[in-house]
């Protein structure tokens, strides 16, 4: 139990007009840095284990159908690689949500609810989309290979960067229009361009947005001059 | 411009740190009165008599949901404190460029 007043550690005493104005403004950075790093729902580590999913988990699957002359479908070691590295970064994302979030109610945790249920209302219509077109009669080539590894990613990314959009977050705004364009632009190249191609698109995608997110977080104050 | 242009209420370390750290919410948010202590690291006594002054001059408001040993404090920062934050950091900045 022996906590020290913060303010001990302080430059300057904590009675009125004793901060140098100099300390004041760096106070201010430094807290502004940790508050910023605290309340941050999304994180570099997180961004970049996503981009891990994509590169290993995609490019697992890539690898298990590169050589197939007729469409035969990915290997089962390569879907549970795939689906455990989903499993891994949800979990970590959902900490590091969680772990932000501790505390803090509002408006903020209300739209962060919204936007999970929008999230995942839109994959699941996506999927239902992928049985039904099963059901219908299309071929695994188009509806495994092609239809699943982009089409309810395009849905996931979209309702995330409506949500973006509206916050006037632009590096997530920017992250799901790049995910978009790079899995829409790969279905033109068939199953193997699907999963290769979003896989190393979107973890490009990834990285670019963990090192934007790095340098946001380090960014100074705007007191210093 | 001289240190007496800062508003004095904000300018010492303890209630800096509150303010900069409520202003990283959004706007109407509010951040319950445990996570607040252990960000800044304050003991509850420092904290409660820091609040206590900000409160008094509106720069925040201190929200109690609960009864008993499941009550909840939580404190949110009102527009008049965001304003005011805004007009010292203003006033901080020129101090600085002025030195």
């Amino acid at each position: 139990m022996n906590k020290t007043h913060d303010t001990d550690k302080s430059p300057a005493g904590d009675e009125d007009g004793e901060l140098d104005p100099r300390d004041a403004a760096r106070i201010i950075e430094q807290t502004e840095i940790q508050a910023r790093r605290q309340f941050e729902t999304s994180s570099p580590l997180a961004a970049l284990l996503g981009a891990g999913v994509f590169l290993f988990g995609y490019g697992a699957v890539w690898f298990s159908m590169r050589d197939q002359r007729v469409y035969a479908g990915p290997a089962g070691w390569s879907l549970a690689l795939l689906y455990g590295l989903i499993a891994v970064s949800a979990i970590v994302g959902s900490r590091v949500s969680r772990r932000a979030t501790t505390g803090v109610s509002g408006r903020a945790r209300r739209q962060m609810q919204a936007q999970s249920a929008a999230v995942m209302v839109a994959g699941m219509g996506a999927w239902v989309v992928e049985g039904a077109l099963r059901h219908l009669g299309v071929s695994f080539r188009i509806v495994y290979g092609i239809f699943g590894p982009t089409v309810p990613l395009i849905a996931l990314a979209a309702a995330a960067g409506g949500y973006a959009a509206a916050r006037e977050k632009w590096p997530e705004l920017g992250l799901t229009m790049a995910i978009i364009a790079v899995a829409a632009g790969s279905t033109y190249f068939g199953p193997n361009g699907a999963w290769g191609l979003t896989g190393v698109g979107c973890c490009v995608a990834l990285m670019t947005y963990a090192a934007v997110l790095t340098v946001r977080l380090r960014r100074p104050s705007p007191v210093q001059p | 411009m001289t240190a007496d242009a800062l508003d004095p209420l904000i300018h010492a370390p303890a209630r800096l740190r509150i303010m900069v750290t409520l202003a990283a919410l959004n706007d109407g948010d509010t951040l319950s009165f445990t996570r607040l202590k252990d960000m800044l690291d304050l003991t509850p006594g420092n904290l409660i008599t820091h609040l206590r002054k900000l409160e008094d001059a509106e720069y925040l408001r201190t929200v109690k949901t609960g009864n008993g040993t499941a009550s909840l404090t939580s404190v949110t920062m009102t527009r008049r404190g965001r304003a005011a934050l805004e007009a010292y950091t203003a006033a901080l900045r020129d101090l600085i460029a002025g030195v």
